[in-house]
């Protein structure tokens, strides 16, 4: 089977409200839920600031400690941390240079495109431990 | 014996296990006692030449071991160890 990742309704609406609420700047967060095989369920997504410290237009950066409390927010709830979610703002969803430079092969990546404050389209990533390329995984969200 | 805690996707690595209870008197002895337990955690970690790879932190409790001792940070019984990557990227 291929990887997969699917992202429930609640955890969902909550990743577009931060990407729309952040545009233009990139916004990013965590996702919770669990894993069986290659398939991933995203149950509880966390937004979490982006700690950029220039422009955030078309960057975002992850305090590791914010990262850390997130994933102490999944063990506390019986969750795991499988993935992390950023926007790209008036941008397609694709892994960028900078993704995969600053990517880590451990979770799903999880871009979505928000063209004009509106959520647009979206996709998930696995960046390797090499961080040379970033294959898609199949991404099922809730369409309204 | 101090706590490793162990991320997600790194548990097939490791028995399974979400945390593993370890002795080591500094952090290098504990990372050190995992992966000799767990050698094939050892290349998620570590680069060929035994460093941790670029997007690994390590935290002893809440600090990120770059602010204390590094990998020379004493560990006592009572500690816990996070396992906790570096993310970032952008549209450019």
């Amino acid at each position: 089977m291929s990887p997969m990742i699917t992202i429930n309704r609640q955890a969902w609406d909550l990743m577009v409200a931060h990407a729309e609420a952040t545009f233009p700047n990139e916004c990013c967060g965590a996702m919770l839920g669990n894993i069986d095989g290659d398939v991933k369920s995203v149950t509880q997504a966390v937004a979490i600031e982006n700690s950029y410290t220039g422009a955030q237009g078309a960057r975002y950066e992850l305090r590791p400690e914010d990262l850390l409390e997130a994933d102490r927010k999944a063990r506390a709830a019986g969750l795991d941390l499988i993935g992390i979610f950023h926007s790209h703002p008036d941008c397609d969803s694709y892994f960028s240079k900078t993704d995969l430079e600053n990517s880590c092969p451990w979770y799903s990546f999880v871009v979505l495109s928000i063209k004009g404050g509106k959520f647009d389209h979206a996709n998930s990533f696995l960046p390797n431990a090499e961080q040379t390329d970033a294959p898609k995984e199949e991404l099922i969200w809730p369409k309204s | 014996m101090a706590k490793v805690l162990i991320p997600t996707p790194l548990r097939q690595f490791a028995d399974k296990k979400d945390s593993v209870e370890l002795t080591g008197a500094t952090v290098a002895e504990v990372l050190g006692a995992l992966t000799t337990q767990f050698p094939s955690l050892k290349k998620q970690l570590f680069t060929d030449e035994g460093k941790l790879r670029s997007f690994v932190n390590v935290y002893l409790n809440d600090e990120d071991i770059r602010y204390l001792q590094k990998d020379a940070t004493p560990v006592a019984a009572t500690d816990t160890l996070s396992i906790v990557p570096s993310i970032a990227g952008g549209a450019q």
